[in-house]
Parts: structure tokens; sequence; C-alpha cells
């Protein structure tokens, strides 16, 4: 369960894009992971009444997508955030990728064995596999990377974490190389969807000052072509590629950092592809202008959203005054009404689709008559009369700290604060500029905080985010949840190789998790898109569009020619 | 005059260290830090990382040291690196400053071109139709939210009439020669438009009322005595004292062209220093804000001093000391 801390709604809950293997083909144009909200059926009847028929992958044309900043390295091992991340799907391959189904499939990778203690890995490379100046993908390549994503003075933040147990990496021959660890980690196969980088371009270099972290080697379907600072990235392809060739021929990322602009872009046909919010969303609905144009796609990934708690807060040491604020919280109306119908009620710290979830086990009810009755139990009592709760001459009123400019965060904080006000308990909602907010989180210093998750990948491992040993400062279990059965699970599933039974176990853990409540946990919601009607071949997926392979790779434009757009359409 | 400059040069400096210091320390004291990274990230670095990067960024020092550090680079003209992409801060600025120096100088101009005659005119007819019609419409624009009318302007003229481009500073692939010059014009012309109604409403206001006190004054009654016309006696004996106030105003206006503004590059996609500033803090980006920040302190400072030595050049009661 590796995963990214998402602020802004739309800016954030895009997934991150670290997918990539395997050869672009023509495939079935959407393939819908979770079901569709029903409040979207029409644009989604839409899509399909487009994609009847097996669309035939033409080759040719620009696709437009949009960035939301600017890229800050193009290095693969120095990325920290989504823009990176999507321009470096097309021009750095992993050794592994998660496919839309999210299994693992070889990308500069061939095969990967695991010794029986399951400490050592050994990975062959394809013979094929060169980079853009000719050179072969070399099993040094990947000692060189890997070294370096372990080197604590190098940020490499998006995989550093996978690597925290590496005990040694060495190439047995130009093509193989062997990774050993301290122990063995159920999902230790995740540390190898990762790129490689041409450890010739670096010598005697900087390695965070290179000027390939500008301009990188290619050895992915595409490379750089031009970057122009706080405008665009834009992509041709890369002739030495030794995979199938991408269908475009030019790939040109803007940088549209504001909404609207980016929503009008679409409709006029300067970008192909903007990731929308709720709002948004309503008005492409509502818009013939959008229609014309344009289709939505919409769908479940594993980003889930919660209110953590401080258990070690004296409001919130107490499992059943969690549990009541839980069940004092309306979810469903939330989902309903501010999320638009674009979201579903959890149970606990997993998304629906995600392996780990056992969708049989219901969440906690909405039932303000027995939450009142647990609060009353914990001691929680009114007896001034001034309809706030009280115990020891402390009342019951606490800080619910939002991050700015996550919209529906503040949105369902508010909500949550008048449904507890009816039963006695003051939520004051306070907001904090992002960096300003998770410093305090991370610290563990604050009362109730408005999160979210973005899965970066499928890992589903509890243990970082609700192990008593991770408690802050060092650890991200913020709020501090202490269990001594679920600790004992979670490090049994960590260590249990076999899939069916870490189910097993993750399931026992999610009922823990209920019923302890160490934060309320709310809703999985959707991901919006707006495309282009001429674009085909999207495959959605839990981790969104982009942080599969081939993703975004296998996407081709039809040729239909459209008078408001026809100009960057491929001759038919 | 020499000593009066060298004097306002001498005193700039304590005034530049003052600002600089103020920044360095509110930088730094802010919540938040360079380690946790935009709400962007994928992945934030904790625990053993975290520490890493914070001393890689040299945070591990006390502010002092790091603030003596700074200082004795920065007079070197050295603004070290952006801890966000590890390129010298002098290279990032010098990308966007060209943007934002064309946004803010056609704005400037705009705004100009229209306040000027503008107060003039309602200036000489104090409580006229114009003045009176004038004042509330400038008011009006003045009192604008300029996200909102850049989104009004936006949409009437990208999205129904399809006259000017949505976003951008050119057309990709942007054309050469004349047809370049017409694009990039005509890419300015809304984001400049958004920057320049407000300082227009506030410099036409301002003329305007320079205008209407000085045409009553006894040189401007005496020209009329003497039978300059009534447009004569307004453009060329009100209007060159009536100016000076402008001459402080643009003290102000010039460091302007420097500082980006944060919404309307935002909505307009426009790569300038605006965005660099705004982005720079979300990541606590400190060298870029220091960078950033010690050039508009720089810009503003050089500004008034020039506005200053103007002015005194211009009326002698300012260089003396004796102005009231």
């Amino acid at each position: 369960m590796r995963r990214a801390w998402a602020a802004f709604t739309v800016l954030v809950l895009a997934a991150a894009c670290r997918g990539r293997s395997e050869a672009p083909s023509a495939r079935a144009d959407v393939a819908r992971s979770g079901s569709p909200p029903s409040s979207s059926t029409p644009a989604l009847a839409a899509l399909d009444a487009a994609s009847e028929g097996t669309p035939v992958a033409v080759d040719g044309g620009t696709l437009q997508r949009r960035l939301l900043g600017e890229p800050t390295s193009l290095n693969a091992v120095l990325q920290t955030s989504l823009p990176e991340a999507q321009v470096l799907q097309y021009v750095q391959r992993n050794l592994f990728d998660f496919d839309a189904a999210l299994h693992l499939v070889p990308g500069l990778a061939a095969s990967m064995q695991v010794s029986p203690d399951g400490r050592e890995y050994v990975i062959t490379l394809r013979p094929e596999a060169v980079w853009e100046d000719g050179k072969p993908v070399t099993a040094d390549d990947a000692v060189f990377t890997i070294r370096k994503i372990a080197d604590p003075g190098i940020p490499a933040p998006v995989f550093q974490s996978l690597y925290d147990g590496l005990e040694r990496v060495e190439a047995l021959d130009s093509r193989r190389f062997r990774t050993v660890f301290r122990e063995a980690y159920a999902f230790r196969e995740m540390a190898f969807v990762m790129p490689v980088l041409p450890a010739h371009r670096f010598e005697g270099r900087d390695f965070r000052k290179a000027p390939d972290n500008r301009a990188p080697l290619s050895s992915g379907p595409y490379r750089v072509a031009a970057w122009k600072s706080g405008e665009s990235v834009e992509l041709a392809r890369n002739p030495a590629y030794w995979g199938p060739r991408g269908h475009f021929d030019r790939i040109v990322l803007r940088i549209a950092p504001d909404n609207t602009t980016a929503y009008r872009m679409l409709l006029a046909g300067d970008l192909d592809e903007d990731q929308m919010d709720a709002t948004l969303k309503a008005r492409a609905e509502s818009e013939p202008r959008f229609s014309d144009c344009c289709r939505l796609v919409e769908f479940y990934t594993l980003d889930w959203s919660y209110v953590a708690l401080n258990n070690r807060s004296p409001f919130f040491e107490d499992a059943r005054v969690r549990r009541a604020l839980t069940m004092l919280s309306d979810r469903a109306a939330a989902a309903r009404d501010l999320y638009r119908g674009s979201a579903r009620v959890i149970s606990g710290p997993w998304a629906p689709d995600s392996p780990a979830y056992d969708a049989s086990l219901p969440p906690l009810p909405f039932d303000p008559a027995a939450a009142k009755a647990l609060l009353a139990e914990a001691g929680w009592r009114d007896s001034d009369g001034d309809g706030t709760l009280d115990r020891d001459g402390r009342k019951f009123a606490f800080d619910l700290t939002v991050p700015a400019g996550f919209e529906t965060g503040r949105q369902v904080s508010e909500m949550l604060a008048a449904e507890l006000a009816h039963a006695g308990v003051t939520a004051r909602v306070r907001t904090l500029e992002w960096a300003a907010f998770i410093e305090r989180v991370d610290a563990g210093e604050f009362e109730a905080a408005s999160l979210a998750w973005s899965a970066v990948d499928p890992n589903p491992d509890p243990y970082p985010y609700w192990h008593s040993s991770q408690c802050p400062p060092h650890g991200l279990n913020n709020g501090c949840y202490r269990n001594p059965e679920a600790d004992r699970l979670m490090e049994e599933a960590r260590r249990e190789l076999d899939p069916s039974k870490r189910t097993a176990l993750f399931h026992r853990l999610q009922r823990i998790f209920r019923d302890d409540a160490p934060a309320i946990f709310l809703v999985n919601s959707t991901q919006k898109f707006g495309f282009d009607r001429a674009v085909r071949g999207v495959t959605t997926s839990p981790l969104g569009l982009s942080g599969i392979w081939p993703g975004p790779v296998g996407w081709f434009m039809e040729p239909i020619p459209r008078a408001s757009t026809s100009v960057k359409r491929p001759a038919a | 005059m020499t000593r009066y400059v060298l004097r306002r040069l001498v005193l700039a400096i304590p005034t530049l260290f003052g600002i600089v210091v103020i920044v360095f320390v509110l930088v730094h004291l802010a919540p938040g830090s360079p380690v946790s990274g935009g709400g962007e990230a994928l992945r934030r670095p904790t625990g053993r990382a975290a520490e890493e990067l914070r001393r890689l960024y040299g945070l591990d020092r006390p502010i002092p040291e790091r603030f003596g550090a700074w200082v004795s680079r920065a007079v070197r003209f050295d603004l070290g690196e952006s801890f966000v992409d590890r390129r010298p801060v002098g290279e990032r600025i010098r990308e966007a400053l060209p943007h934002t120096l064309l946004l803010n100088g056609v704005a400037l101009i705009l705004a100009l071109v229209i306040a000027v005659p503008l107060g003039v005119v309602a200036g000489g007819h104090p409580e006229g139709a114009l003045d009176r019609v004038s004042g509330v419409a400038l008011f009006a624009l003045y009192s604008t939210p300029t996200f909102w009318m850049a989104l009004l302007l936006q949409s009437l003229f990208s999205v129904q009439l399809g006259w000017l481009p949505l976003y951008g500073v050119a057309s990709d692939p942007a054309p050469s020669g004349l047809a370049g010059l017409v694009d990039r014009l005509a890419h300015v012309a809304l984001p400049a438009t958004c920057l320049a109604y407000g300082t227009l409403a506030f410099v036409a206001r301002l003329v305007r009322s320079g205008i209407a006190e000085t045409r009553e004054a006894d040189y401007v009654l005496a020209a009329r005595a003497r039978g300059a016309s009534r447009r004569r006696a307004l453009w060329t004996h009100a209007f060159p004292n009536a100016i000076l106030p402008l001459l402080t105003l643009f003290g102000l206006l010039l460091p302007a062209l420097l500082s980006g503004s944060v919404i309307v590059e935002r909505i307009f996609a426009w790569p300038g220093l605006g965005r660099l500033f705004f982005d720079s803090i979300l990541a606590r980006d400190y060298p870029v804000i220091l960078g950033l920040s010690l050039l508009s302190a720089v810009a503003t400072l050089g500004a008034t001093l020039v506005s200053d030595i103007a002015s005194a050049a211009a009326d002698p009661r300012v260089r003396d000391g004796t102005a009231t």
C-alpha cells in the first residue's frame, strides 16, 4: 500500500503513472474497472455507442494531453509528481509494469526468478532492448539505477521506500542482475516496477544536474523533442525503439494549470484529454458543445478519502468514540450529494477494487442514536446542559483540519461538522495551506484531518500506515493507531507469500479496522476525464489512465473527419 | 543634485538589506518545508530519506548560517540552485522574465494610452457628463475581480467569437515574421487587458484629479487671459504640472512590470514570473523565492530612486528638501 497523499481533488486524485510494458495494440476500446456510477450513464452510453465494433488502430496524428504543472526533472529516478510521470511513461520503459488488471507484465525485463527464501531476485533483461543511441540496455544500467535509488544522498522519493531493505545488488552478466534484500516481503516484486537509467550518460557527471535530466536518453517508444519551460513538452517517435511503435507521430503535453482553461482548451481542440472535477463534469454533461466534440470517461480507481483521527488525543483514544463519529457521518448522503453519485462508501483503508478489500463487509451504519449511546458509554455526556458533550470538565470540541484547495474534502468536513453538532460534538473546520498542513499531519500534531489517498501502485500493505511501530514522527501512521491484534496480522500479511492466505488476513484486518475505526473511512470516488471523441484505445484501470502499460501509449486517433478539429487528424 | 543622488543611493543599501533579512526570515519561519513538496507529490520522502533531503538542502544548519551563505553568494550574483529541479535560480528567472516583461509592458502601455487622455479630458470638465460617466465606469472596473474578468474575456473573445487565442504565449507551431508578431500580440491581448484595466482606472482618476486642480491655477488662467485656447491651456499648461505626481506613481508601476500576476498567468497558461513565484512558494523552493524577492526589491528601490531623481530634476524644492 504505497500511496501518495492527495491534496487537490482534481489536481491530484490522478493516480501516478509508473506503468509501462508490452505491445501497444488495437484493443477493445474501453475496459472499465468498477461499475460506473449511475449519474454518468448517458455519457457512458454515448461512449459505448461510439466504440461499437472493435476499432482498428491507426498510426499518425498528434495527441495533445494536459500537464497540471511543469515537470521538475525528466530523470526517472528523481521524479516526484504526476507531470514527470506523464511524460516519462512515453520515454522510459520500466523493468516491469502493471497491466489494466493490475498484473505484473514484463517491460525492459524479460523474466524474474525468486529464491525459495524470497530474498533474492534474479532479473533477466530483454536482449533486444536498446537505448535511443543504439547501445543495449544492460544489467550494469539496472544496477546503477538501483544503487542511485538506494543512495540516501539522492532524492528519489517515488522509489526509495521500495528499496528500504536492500542488502546488495550486482550484475551477473550483461543481461542479468541479482538483487538481495534483507528479508522476504510479500509485495517485493513491486519494487521492480521501476525505470532504468543509462549509466554511460551519467559517468563523471553530477547525477542531480546531468544534461539527461532535461533531455533523457529514451528507452521507450518516444523521445523528448522539445521542452518549452512553462509551456509544453513535445515528444516524437524514438526511431531506435525496440518494441512495437506507438500510434501517434507526435505527442504534445501542454502545461495548463487552470481547470476551466483546460476544459475550454478541450472544447477548442487544443487538448484531446483533460481530467475534470465534479463541477466541470456536471457542466460537461449539460453542455451540447461538450457532447459535440467530446466524451466523458469515468471510472473508479484505488483512491479513497478519510478523516484521520489522532488516536493519541484524549478525544479519540477510545475506539467507541471513533466508531460513534463514523456512525454520526451520513457517508451515503455525502456520496450522493457532494460527490454527485460518483462515490461509494468504504468500510476500511482500501478501495473496493483493491484485492485486499472485502466487499461483503458492510461499512458501519449511519445511526446517530446508537452513536450517542456509544459516546455516553465512553463517558461523554452533556453534564452542564450547554448542548456540548463533556467529560471530566473537558468539552468535546476539536479542530478538523483541511488542506487548502481540497474542495470536496472541505465540503465533506463541513457536512460532518454539522452532523456532529447534532450529537453535541464540536468540530471546528480549519483550512491550512498544503505544505503547512502536511507538516503537521506527518508530525502527528493534529486532532482530526481530512485526507485522501491516491494510489501509485496496487500494493495493499497497511503496515506503513497503521502499524503501531510507524507512529510519528518517523512513520506514516499519522493518527498513531495501536492494536496488538492488528499489528500481528499486518506483520503476518507482509510475510505471507500465498496470495489467497494473504487476502484472508486482509479481510480479517478490514473487520478490525472497521470496528476499531482508527479513522473515519469515507468514500472511494471516481476519476473523470473529458476525451476528444476521436481518441480511441483508451483503457481505464484502478490505477487511473496512466498508471498502467500500455495505458496512453496504446491510444490512437480514429480518422473521423470533423469540422471543428479536423486539422489535427491524420489523413484518412 | 549629485549629492542628492548619492545620498539616496547610500540610503538604498540598508533598505535593501532590511528587505532581504525580513524575506529570508519569513520564508524560513513559515510552516511547511521543501521536503514535503507540493500537493501533487506521488510519494513524499519520510523518515531517514526526509532527513537526508534536509541535509542536502542545508536545512539542518541554523538560519543565521544559511543567511550568511546566501548573502555571500548573492553579492556575487549567484542566487543558488532551485530545490525543485537543481537548476540555477538565475536561469529559471531568465526563462520566465521575458514573458512577464512582454505581458506587463503591453498592459502598462495599454493602461497609460487610455488613462492619460481620459483623465485629462475628464479633469478638464470636472462634474461634466464624461467625468461622471467615466468616474462610475472606472470605479466599476477598478473593483472588478481579475479572475472573473479573465474568464469573461476568454468566454467572449476566445470561445464565443473565436477572435483571440485562449491561452499561451504563441501558436504551436508559431508562424514567423510579421505573422509571428501578430500571433504574439493576439496571444498577449486578453491577459494584458486583464492586467491593464485596474491600473487604467487608477491612473485615469489620478490624472483627472491633477488636471481638475491645476486647471484653476493662476498660470493656467493667465494663459487663457493671454488668449490661449481652452484646449491649449489644458494640454500645454495644466497637463505638465498635473503629471508630476505620475512620476512618483511610475516608481510604483515600473517594478510591477517584473511582478507577474499569479491569477492571470495561471488562467492564460502564461509561463511568467507570477506562476514561478507561486509554484515556488507552494513547493517551499527557498532559493527561487529569495531570488524573485530580491529581484522585485531591487526593481522597486531602483524605480523609486529614478522617480525621486526625476522629481528632483523637475522640482528644485524636492532636492533642496524645502518641499512642503
